[in-house]
Formats: structure tokens, sequence, C-alpha cells
């Protein structure tokens, strides 16, 4: 597989505030690669350096083969970008903002209907071609603005959090869509999120915290890593459990929300022993899978989930604040 | 080309499709013609003339006077706020799918100033609705020389206002700037009424008002003030002159001119620089 993205010691320093340390990865032509972190991992930072729109401090990259930096609008040519707030024009119809993007990349003109249509019909909005975008749900204005990104043919295409402040049904068509983009138009698709089960349909996943990349791999190979299955237990005492957690199996034991999680093989076999022989009152017991939630657990110490649920309403003051 | 073009249709389009905008921008011209112009004409009549004024000082018209700089001011107020559009294309996100196109920054830049210039044009063209109630005659000939100075003036000062609009980050300050910016450059124009002995250092700033020289075409075209009595004339403040030496319409196009590719260069220049 050729590589597409190649990122080597890429820095983002923001007036002495390093928002990316410098990471490396490379991306697959052809693969959906996700960006997975928590608010201000620096995701965006990467991605808008990526994109062109910011300079890195240091290091390089290149997009499909050009370079960030020197080829600026070879690589603009290169990339659909769909950013984390929407940058339709509003007033126009739908039709008038593809129509204008088409002019902006250059589209050759007898190609431009055909395209409009092509990509319309990718996210279901043929009928609303003539509509003002004003009019649109958000969803809606999310799928214009994907269609939109694809109309140029890009190589790559960028998602910024694609379906953040969307209702779950919204977010599980705009996932439909760019699965379909994936067998239709072959294209690779970078995005970030920080949403778990948006990171499982990635191909690989590059796990972001504090500026730095810790882990990058398939989600299976992820969750693999963690090792075993989780239990999760509540008791009447937690210190004292913990002790003897710690102490009699050996385990790992991490506390989070007023609940101990621990790590065994074959976990199914060991609750039945583990529920009978403890001696300190358990309140509740659950046994799970690992998900990319434990993996970013296991490397961090901390919750992914903690600090996104508090991120809608970030996103919600945000956009009001640009709304002004 | 084809990026210039489509940055200038989207604001025309735009313009075009506002429809409170475009019976809004009525409102301030005919408040000056008719309340302002109107109210003041026997006031600043009998300043001019006096009830007995002699001869050819009888024929002074306030109204009549103001209509170029009605024209003027309208040129100056549509293409200085085209420029919030940029503004505005921050605010809601939409600078960023332009800047992150493969579209050169200067093509932006030119396309932003000409689709300015243009609605600026229409707004100028839509005052001579006004003419009927005036009683100034416009002929085609004059509408003819009217566009392409109307056109200049406009890219002279929608030039300026994106040179603002590249250095502010929201509406607001942007319309402080502008307002701030617009009335004493308005007041000393001419536009409003005649300027004659005026302290020195307002003299001074008269002649350095980029306005002055635009409205002056403009009175020049409608007022053809060669057919006009000299008493008249002087009256009517129709013979700017800079340290004494009467200036031409064609030294004011040059002046206009000059002005235009100087601000299109630095309002190029610094959108350049600008980050998405
Ligand atoms: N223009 C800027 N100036 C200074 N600091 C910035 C700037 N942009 C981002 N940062 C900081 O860089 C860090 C990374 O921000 P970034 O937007 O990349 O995070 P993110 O991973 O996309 O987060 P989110 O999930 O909230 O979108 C944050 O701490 C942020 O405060
Ligand atoms: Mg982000």
């Amino acid at each position: 597989m050729n590589n597409i993205v190649e990122v080597k010691g890429l820095k983002k320093n923001y007036k002495g505030f390093l928002a990316v340390t410098g990471v490396d990865f490379e991306v697959g032509e052809g693969e959906i690669f996700g960006f997975l972190g928590p608010n201000g991992a620096g995701k965006s930072t990467t991605i808008n350096m990526l994109s062109t729109i910011i300079k890195p401090s240091e290091g390089k990259a290149s997009i499909n083969g050009f370079d960030i930096v020197a080829d600026k609008n070879k690589v603009r040519s290169s990339i659909g970008l769909i950013f984390q707030e929407s940058t339709l024009d509003e007033k126009l119809t739908a039709n008038e903002n593809l129509m204008l993007h088409c002019k902006f990349y250059g589209v050759p003109k007898e190609k431009r209907e055909e395209r409009i249509n092509e990509v319309l019909e990718i996210v279901d909005l043929k009928d609303k071609r003539g509509n003002i975008v004003d009019t649109f749900s958000g969803g809606m204005k999310r799928r214009l603005e994907i269609a939109r990104g694809l109309l140029h043919y890009p190589r790559v295409l960028f998602l910024d959090e694609p379906t953040v402040g969307l209702d779950p049904q919204t977010r599980n068509h705009i996932w439909e869509y760019i699965l379909r983009l994936k067998e239709k138009a072959g294209i690779t698709i970078f995005l970030t999120t920080h949403y778990m089960d948006e990171a499982e349909i990635c191909d690989r996943v590059a796990v972001m915290d504090h500026g730095k990349l810790i882990a990058l791999d398939t989600p299976d190979q992820l969750k693999t890593n963690v090792g075993g299955d989780i239990i999760e237990i509540e008791t009447e005492n937690n210190q004292e459990a913990k002790a003897v957690l710690i102490e009699k199996y050996e385990v790992e034991v991490k506390e989070a929300g007023g609940s101990l999680t621990f790590q065994v093989d074959k976990g199914s076999e060991f609750l039945v022993q583990f529920v009978k022989n403890f001696d300190i009152p358990i309140k509740t017991v659950n046994l799970r899978r690992p998900t990319l939630n434990d993996v970013f657990l296991a490397l961090t110490g901390r919750e992914i989930r903690e600090e996104t649920a508090s991120s809608k309403e970030k996103v919600k003051t945000g956009m009001r604040r640009g709304r002004r | 080309m084809e990026a210039i073009y489509a940055i200038w249709q989207r604001d025309v389009l735009k313009f075009f499709r506002d429809r409170a905008r475009l019976i809004g921008s009525f409102a301030m011209p005919f408040m000056f013609l008719i309340l302002f112009g109107s109210g003041m004409s026997g006031a600043i009549g009998s300043m001019v003339g006096g009830e007995a004024a002699a001869g050819p000082l009888r024929d002074f018209d306030f109204v009549e006077f103001m209509f170029p700089g009605i024209i003027g001011m309208t040129v100056f107020n549509t293409a200085i706020f085209s420029a919030l559009s940029v503004v505005q294309d921050r605010e809601f996100g939409y600078l960023r799918e332009i800047l992150v196109s493969p579209m050169s920054r200067t093509s932006i830049a030119i396309g932003k100033v000409l689709g300015g210039s243009t609605v600026a044009l229409f707004q100028g063209l839509m005052m001579l609705v006004f003419v009927p109630f005036i009683g100034v005659s416009i002929t085609i000939p004059i509408i003819l020389q009217l566009i392409p100075v109307m056109f200049l003036v406009a890219f002279a000062i929608s030039s300026i206002g994106l040179l603002i609009a590249t250095s502010l980050k929201t509406s607001q300050g942007f319309q402080m700037v502008i307002q701030v910016l617009i009335f004493p450059m308005l007041f000393l124009s001419g536009a409003l009424f005649p300027l004659n002995g005026m302290p020195a250092w307002m003299d001074f700033l008269v002649k350095i008002n980029p306005l002055t020289y635009s409205v002056d075409m403009f009175k020049k075209i409608i007022l053809q003030p060669e057919g006009l009595a000299p008493a008249l004339r002087e009256a009517m403040g129709l013979n700017l002159s800079v340290f004494g030496h009467v200036i031409s319409f064609s030294e004011e196009m040059m002046v206009v001119l000059i002005l235009s590719i100087l601000f299109v260069v630095l309002a190029t220049v610094r959108f350049n620089r600008s980050e998405a």
C-alpha cells in the first residue's frame, strides 16, 4: 500500500504552548484513518497543519507527494476539508454553494453539472439542490459539506469531528455516507473524533493526548494490547477492596467514578470464583470486552468520556460565539 | 480569472438577493435629499444669495446641489461597507472555504474589491430614481459618463474597506472604524453643503480627502458648471482648487486612479498575509 500522507516530527508551538509535540505517522492510500483524543489533545491543530491552514513550527509532512509548506496549492487541490465548524454560505442555495466550490477548485465547466449530481446522490440531497442552506437541518448541512468536499475529487478527505453536535440517528447516517464514499470513490479518509464507536469503524486509529501520539494501530489490536477482559466492581469499601485485589489477585487496579476496574484473562470463569470468595460486600459487578475507552484509560490513566461529556456544551457555545 | 469571477459573482448575487438591504439603501439618501435637503434649502439659499439676491444667485437650488453628493455618499457607503462581507465570512466560517482552496490570495482580494465596486455602482445608479423629483436633467450621455467614474471611485473605496477589514476580527469593530472614518470624510468632501470660507486647517483636510475629488467629479458631470454663471459656480463651491490651481476633471480622475492602485495593492498585500 502506498502512503498518501507522511508526517515526520510535526510540531506546533502557539506562543510557547506546544499544542502538538512532534508526531510521526503515515496513512496508506484508501485507508480510513482516525485521530482519537479528548478536547484540546491537538487533533484539529494537526489537521490544520496538514491541510495548510496553519504553518507547522517544526517538522515535515507531505500529502499525495506534495510538501505541505512548499507546495501548498498542490496540497490544497489534493485534499477535501470538512471543518469542525460549518463553512457553508447559508444565504445561498445548495447548488450555488457547490457551483462556487467547483469554480474555486477549477473543476472544468462541462463536468460541473455531472459532479454536482454525483455528490448530491452520495449524500441523498438531490431533491434539495435548489433550496437555501439556511432552511437545512444540522445533519443536512453536514452532508452538504461532505458533498462539497468531494466535488474536486480529492485524494484525501479530512473530516474534523464530522458528527459532533448531531443526534445519534443522524450520526449513523453520516457514517453510512462516509463508508459509502470509501467504497465508491476509493479515497483516503482522515478523521478526528472523540466518540469511541466512531473510532471503531476506522481501519487504524491514532490515540492522541496532550499533543502526543500515544498509540497507533487497528482498533482490534489496540484492544488486544490492553490485555484480557475488563471487570468493573463497586463495593462497600473501595479502598480496602483495592488493597485486597492488588495483594491477592496481583492485578493492576484503576479507580474511576466510584468503581474499581481491573483486567483478567478469561473473565467469565474468573468472575464466578471471585464473587464467591471476595470478603468485602460487592454492590455491582460488570464484565466486558475492552473498548477503545479502556485503551485510552490504560494509556493515560484517564477516561476519554469524562472529558467529552462537556464537549457538546463547548461546541455549542463556540458556535454561538461565531454566529453573533 | 475564474477565481476572481467566482468571488465577484457571490457578492453580487447576495446583493441582489437581499431585498431588505436593497430597499433600505434608499432610506438614507431619501432622508438627506427630501428632509435635510428640502428643509435646509431655504436657509442655505438665503445664506448663499439672500432674499434679495441679485441675478444668478437666485438660481441656487440646494437640493439640486446636493444630488451629486448624495450619489457620492451612496457609492462610498456601499463600497466601504462591502468589505464587511470579509469580516462576516470570517465570523461565519466561509472565509476558510475560500482560503483553503487553491485560488491565489491576490485573485480573492481582487474579486472582493470588484464585487464591492459593482454593488456600489448599482447602488449609485439606483439613486437616479430621485431625478424626476429634483429637477436636474440627466441624459443618457451623462449616465454613460457617470458609470466609469462611479466604478473607479467605488474601486478605490472598496480597496480601503478591504484593507481595514483584513485587520479586524469582528463586525462590530469594523462598523465602528468605518463610522468614525466615513462621517468626517463625508462632511469634509463638499457632498452635503458648499465648502466656502473655511478655516485653513479645515481646508487642508478637505484637500487631502479623496472623497472631495470624487464628489467634485460627480458634480462636474451632473451639474455641468461650465454652463453656470461664475458667481453661482463660486457659491456652489465648484471651483475646487489646490494652491490656487483650479483642478480639472482629468486631474481628479488621475488622483482617484492613483489612490485606487495604491489601496488595492496595500489591501492585497495585507490580505496575502492574513491567516485562515
Ligand atoms: N490559535 C491558537 N492559539 C493558542 N492556542 C491554541 C490555538 N489553537 C489551539 N490552541 C490550543 O492547542 C491545543 C490543541 O487544540 P486543538 O484544537 O488542536 O484540540 P482538539 O484535539 O481538536 O480538541 P477538540 O476535541 O476540542 O476539538 C488546545 O490546548 C488549544 O487551547
Ligand atoms: Mg478539534
